[in-house]
């Protein structure tokens, strides 16, 4: 496998006095494409809201690009490359499309060169929806609209790696097919993208790779092509689940 | 022409507000934070500046050029060493906090100024006034209320089109989000109340040439801020400024009527904007 980009080994993570993560190991590699499944409340916001520095490492080791992050505060992580689109989509409201892209274009990663830089012009080619709707607030946009400008501010930080947590929620299956047709263009300039999605089947048609969650461990991990439907299943509900 | 002039006088009367409440409400519209010390801030820098003009015989204008980098410190060390602890959802713990340091900032000032009031001389400045018809209206009141719409618009206009403005918006709608686009919200913070309170290092100027100025002062001066904040809608800048031209106005007009009643007119209009449109008068919601 190629130069790992993100390093979790033995993880622990959660809520004040509440332990939601046990003993996570967790990789992606460069340019990586990676899904993450579960049943509700498995765990996978929390994890993806540790990597980012929102929550705190409880114990367990983090690195990434090489680098120790565990005690990073999430706005340099941003900057070190690592960005989220946060479940919810949670986009700055009152501000216009235009002025919540920007923010993160304000604070993003300073690329080096010869890296492909994400300008508001190229994710205008990307959503060009969302170039007609850049001078409107965010609350007037539909909730697919919302969810790529949520993608959107993400990628102007510039990020080596994306995680997105379920960017198909509540939308309708055409717009999510618009949505997730934008995960090669990603991909093609080389950032590593971690997606948690309901849909297994679309997880595992997007992702080279997938681990499986459950009471927050991971229960399966393995190349997307190797596992089969009746595995993951067992995974995600627990052994003792009949798969009906 | 009674009621003219008094709507005038009202307005320039609420220049000065607006000086206090711009900043109060944006550190809500922001943080979140009621700082209940602003009012005590105002009288803080209005007797450094006393004194200053005492010892140094500086004028007005070198006042301004003196207060307001104190009080943008002043603000910035308040943010970072104390308020930022305190900040989050609730706005209760940080309500407490400017309570505690509105107390202990009086006592402070009592014990280094004493009781006694004072004021600043400006001069030529405070005695000059133009006739328009048959009312007069002095140059100092001008100046405040210019000054007010410059602070005013200079505020809305960096919080609309500079990236530190763009910052400040992202880290009011959604802290966490604004983290995760790189802002570094405590920093942010400590910025947003520094330009607070270096508001009120000219407002503080004002203040004590038009008036005379007590340690215990801070209080009164808040109320004018809070209402003016309120009846505006709670973080709109434009709003703040509004609030405190309806505030001016009101007790002008309430002190025409019955030189006594001109405080309690203004309450009055507060009262009746709270329960007509509690957001506020410019809030969008
Ligand atoms: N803010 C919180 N405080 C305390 N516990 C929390 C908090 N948020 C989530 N939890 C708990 O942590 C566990 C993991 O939740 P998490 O949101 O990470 O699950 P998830 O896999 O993302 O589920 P979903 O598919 O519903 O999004 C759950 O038991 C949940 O109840
Ligand atoms: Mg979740």
């Amino acid at each position: 496998m190629s130069e790992m980009l993100l390093k979790a080994r033995a993880l622990c993570g959660g809520y004040r006095d509440f332990q939601a993560l046990f003993s996570i190991d967790f990789d992606v590699a460069k340019g990586e494409a990676v899904a993450l499944v579960g049943a509700n409340g498995a765990g996978k916001s929390t994890l993806f809201k540790t990597l980012v520095g929102l929550l705190p490492v409880k114990s367990g080791t983090l690195t990434f690009n090489g680098r120790d992050i565990a005690a990073m505060p999430a706005h340099t992580l941003s900057r070190q490359g690592l960005a989220l689109v946060p479940e919810g989509r949670r986009l700055f409201k009152g501000l216009t499309v235009e002025d919540n892209l920007r923010v993160a274009l304000d604070h993003a990663r300073t690329v080096e060169p010869g890296e492909t830089v994400w300008t508001l012009e190229r994710l205008y080619d990307l959503f060009p929806i969302l170039a007609e709707r850049r001078r409107q607030v965010v609350e007037k946009l539909s909730g697919g609209q919302q969810q790529m400008v949520a993608i959107g501010r993400a990628l102007m930080a510039q990020p080596k790696l994306l995680l997105c947590d379920e960017i198909s929620l509540g939308l309708a299956p055409k717009v999510i097919g618009e949505i997730y047709a934008m995960i090669p263009s990603i991909r093609a300039t080389g950032t590593a993208i971690v997606i948690v999605e309901q849909d297994v089947s679309l997880a595992q048609r997007c992702a080279d790779r997938i681990y499986c969650m459950l009471e927050g461990r991971i229960t399966l991990t393995g190349a997307s092509s190797d596992i089969s439907r009746e595995q993951i299943t067992e995974a995600y509900f627990g052994v003792k689940h009949a798969v009906g | 022409m009674r009621w003219v002039d008094a709507i005038i006088q009202g307005t320039l009367l609420g220049g000065l507000y607006a000086q206090y409440a711009i900043g109060m409400s944006l550190m809500f519209g922001v943080m979140r934070i009621v700082n209940i010390a602003h009012g005590d801030l105002v009288v803080l820098l209005a007797l450094i500046g006393i004194s200053l003009a005492a010892v140094f015989g500086l004028g007005p204008g070198f006042l301004v050029l003196l207060l307001v980098p104190i009080g943008a410190l002043v603000g910035w060390a308040l943010q970072r060493f104390i308020l930022n602890r305190l900040v989050g959802d609730d706005p209760l713990p940080s309500l407490i906090a400017t309570f505690g340091i509105s107390i202990a900032l009086q006592n402070a000032m009592l014990a280094i100024w004493s009781a006694d009031t004072r004021s600043l001389d400006a001069g030529a400045l405070a005695s000059k006034s133009f006739q328009i018809g048959e009312m007069y209206i002095g140059l100092l009141p001008i100046l405040v209320f210019v000054t007010a719409v410059i602070l005013t618009a200079g505020l809305s206009m960096v919080l609309k089109g500079t990236k530190f403005g763009r910052a400040l918006r992202a880290a009011a709608a959604d802290r966490d989000a604004a983290t995760l686009s790189g802002i570094d919200t405590k920093s942010i913070y400590a910025k947003a109340t520094a330009v607070a309170v270096g508001i009120l290092g000219i407002a503080a100027v004002f203040q004590a040439t038009r008036t005379t100025i007590a340690p215990a002062d801070g209080g009164g001066q808040l109320i004018y801020a809070f209402e003016a904040v309120i009846i505006g809608g709670m973080g709109s800048i434009w709003g703040a400024f509004l609030g405190a031209m309806v505030l001016g106005i009101a007790q002008v007009i309430g002190s025409r009527i019955d030189p006594g009643w001109g405080v309690l007119a203004g309450h009055l209009v507060f009262l009746v904007v709270l329960a007509w449109r509690p957001q506020g008068i410019m809030s969008r919601k």
